[in-house]
């Protein structure tokens, strides 16, 4: 991973694994793990479900970014508004939606947070603050400035995260959202999750420049680089661009590097991504580096955290099995709800 | 320009006026806004240059110095992203009314229309209150990218209202009932319109309702469908019709999505002819849909095949003897009704 700083941006560098910076209190601390710990098992039980022909369609897998989304989140209040990506389920689990429903998504039935009439990645709901993603990203980048919008119109210091891939870097709405933020000063962080691939392109072919924080500086807003496989990091660089949004000092962009291990979707091999960049990432997993940071902190027992493994895992059993059990929607009622009343 | 005279409206509420007391297309949709402003802290308007300049035709003049920037957002040129913007705001229970400055650069935000605004109820459930409003169409020599009927593109989207005011009235009472709608609505105001109609008595006390067809003048003898600027040379060539002894009921369609096919039906049913006639380009058009419904509803009805007028099927040229040649006029309306009337 890239370490050399550019444009005054913070960067990061792989010694700085070993370091302990400052930990989260202990409850938000075992909280963070549980739910990475839970998105991590959720994820590995849908690409399991995948291989055994259970979905209809992909899997977009969020492997190795669990950092991103519980470091983010967990830096947040329930009444901030959140636009995640598809390889954020960790957002929705720590607002509080049960994987069933994720699950549910993914096979179309009537328990998913769409009722079946979306599916896939596009689960999200308003009641968790959570916009639903579509799949032309960064689409969700100017409805976030919608949300810090309504809040500065309403007199609120409740924010808006948006999370894009580096891919949508490249997109307009990209650009349109970032200026019209910095413009308005709105209360925006812009998280953008830098895995190296946007499908098969790598980031040489995405973009002429050696990071992504760099391009705040073409906002006038601050940039910040940090290691997406640090949920300390990520939770740390996350509050001090809520505390500069609160304060009314408008957006942040947030580069979170990490690394996409499966493919774009399942059923993508990846044989497009060398080798040796695998087994470059394959030491950093996100869930371990925190798992041993807690331990090392005495916040967590190495036995505990296995027994926390354990029991995640039963539960998203248990949760896939009532997913399976949910029925579909019922196919007469298609033409309903294209209006509201 | 907020004269405080004139024709009463909604309660508490006075209409902008022309000298000659009539209330113009331009300033019925002003006056829309304001109304709706003042009864709803949580409606705002956002677009290019609306604020202090009050836009580009001077639709929302004015409107800043009575509701703050914070009510009246001037934005970057940024179809795309003030639209998404928009779409966040309704979402969290605001009710934002974006204009588009021209109908032309809607094409800018054709994406977050479509995938993020149209779909959304339909996706989650949740409301998506966004008014766009879109100056449309042409006859100004104002060229290719300034003189666009858009209604078409987005017509097929499944999800969004449009309408399109062809009088003051509706101008009013249309925009009202758009911002009240829980559900995006594409509001398409006609420019060539905007001083050129005036409503001809009092503004109406309440919303039009969306959805719902205006039979404006009753005949008997043919049909003429349209909405939008076409609604003037319909009426112009029903009147000149008249006096050749040809009776002609005109329809204006107004909502276009939803559509009152009853209306229609109920007219075409009576008249046994139709003539469908629009702004837009005739391929593909919205006539084509109209068409199809009348021929599915009323074939047994009808003396003679439904007929179609809309633009040559060429961008709309800059030129006025170009433009016109183009755009449908009121000869072609009167000969195409003596036709189906009289044979």
């Amino acid at each position: 991973m890239a370490t050399r700083s550019r444009s005054g941006t913070k960067t990061v560098s792989d010694e700085q694994d070993v370091e302990h910076k400052q930990l989260p209190d202990r409850d938000l601390a075992r909280r963070m793990y549980e739910v990475m710990v839970q998105m991590r098992a959720t994820d590995d039980r849908l690409v399991a479900m995948y291989r055994q022909g259970q979905l209809p369609g992909s899997y977009y897998s969020g492997n190795w970014h669990e950092a991103i989304a519980v470091g983010t989140v967990a830096a947040l209040r329930d009444d901030d508004v959140l636009a995640p990506l598809h390889r954020d389920m960790g957002v929705h689990l720590w607002r509080g939606m049960p994987p069933r429903q994720v699950i549910a998504s993914f096979t179309g039935k009537a328990g998913s947070p769409t009722k079946g009439r979306d599916g896939t990645l596009h689960y999200g709901r308003l009641d968790l603050r959570i916009l639903n993603p579509v799949s032309q990203i960064p689409d969700n980048y100017p409805v976030a400035t919608g949300a810090a919008f309504a809040a500065k119109y309403r007199g609120t210091d409740s924010l808006a995260v948006a999370y894009c891939g580096d891919g949508s870097t490249s997109r307009g709405d990209f650009h349109e959202a970032l200026n019209i933020a910095a413009v308005m000063k709105l209360a925006c962080i812009f998280v953008v999750e830098n895995n190296q691939y946007a499908y098969s392109t790598p980031l040489n072919l995405q973009m002429a420049t050696a990071d992504i924080a760099s391009k705040a500086a073409a906002y006038g807003m601050p940039g910040e680089r940090v290691d997406g496989q640090d949920a300390v990091e990520v939770y740390d660089a996350t509050r001090r661009a809520v505390d500069r949004a609160r304060a009314g000092e408008g957006p942040t962009l947030l580069e979170c590097v990490t690394m996409r291990m499966h493919g774009h979707a399942e059923h993508d091999p990846a044989d497009y991504v060398p080798k040796e960049l695998l087994a470059q990432w394959e030491a950093r997993d996100p869930v371990l580096l925190f798992e041993r940071r807690l331990v090392d902190a005495g916040y967590l027992d190495a036995e505990e955290a296995e027994r926390i493994k354990d029991e995640t895992r039963k539960f998203v059993i248990g949760e896939m099995r009532a997913a399976q059990e949910m029925p579909y929607p019922d196919p007469t009622t298609v033409e309903e709800g294209l209006y509201a009343d | 320009m907020p004269t405080e005279t004139v024709t009463a409206t909604a309660p508490g509420s006075t209409a902008a006026a022309t000298d000659d007391g009539e209330v113009t297309y331009l300033d019925a949709i002003k006056e829309a806004l304001r109304v709706e402003m003042e009864a709803d802290p949580d409606v705002f308007i956002i677009g290019e240059d609306v604020g202090i300049f009050g836009g580009a035709f001077k639709v929302t003049k004015g409107l800043i110095d009575k509701f703050g920037p914070l009510r009246v957002v001037d934005t970057p040129i940024a179809e795309s992203g003030f639209t998404g913007l928009a779409a966040g705001a309704a979402l969290m229970g605001l009710r934002p009314v974006v204009e588009f400055q021209f109908a032309d650069f809607i094409s800018c935000a054709y994406d977050q229309i479509i995938n993020v605004i149209a779909r959304h109820h339909y996706r989650t459930g949740d409301a998506m209150p966004v008014v766009m409003r879109a100056p449309y169409a042409a006859r100004l020599r104002a060229g290719a990218f300034h003189s666009q009927s858009v209604e078409t593109y987005f017509a097929h989207t499944p999800g969004l209202k449009i309408v399109a005011p062809g009088t003051a009235e509706d101008a009013y009472g249309l925009m009202r009932a758009a911002i009240r709608d829980n559900n995006p609505v594409l509001y398409l105001e006609n420019r060539w319109l905007y001083r050129r109609v005036k409503a001809s008595g009092p503004l109406p006390a309440d919303p039009v309702p969306i959805g719902k067809a205006n039979v404006v003048r009753p005949g008997t003898k043919a049909t003429l469908i349209t909405y939008g600027p076409t609604l003037l040379h319909c009426l112009e060539a029903a009147e000149q019709l008249d006096g050749e002894g040809i009776s002609v009921e005109v329809v204006d369609i107004r909502s276009l999505v939803p559509l009152d096919a009853a209306t229609i039906v109920a007219s075409v049913k009576k008249t046994s002819r139709a003539v469908v006639v629009h702004e837009d380009a005739r391929f593909f058009g919205f006539g084509a849909e109209i068409a199809a419904l009348v021929q599915e509803e009323c074939f047994w009805h009808l003396d003679r095949p439904v007929v179609r007028l809309g633009a040559k099927d060429v961008p709309i040229p800059a030129s006025a003897v170009l433009e016109d040649a183009v755009l449908v006029q009121t000869p072609q309306i009167v000969e195409a009704v003596r036709r189906v009337a009289t044979t």
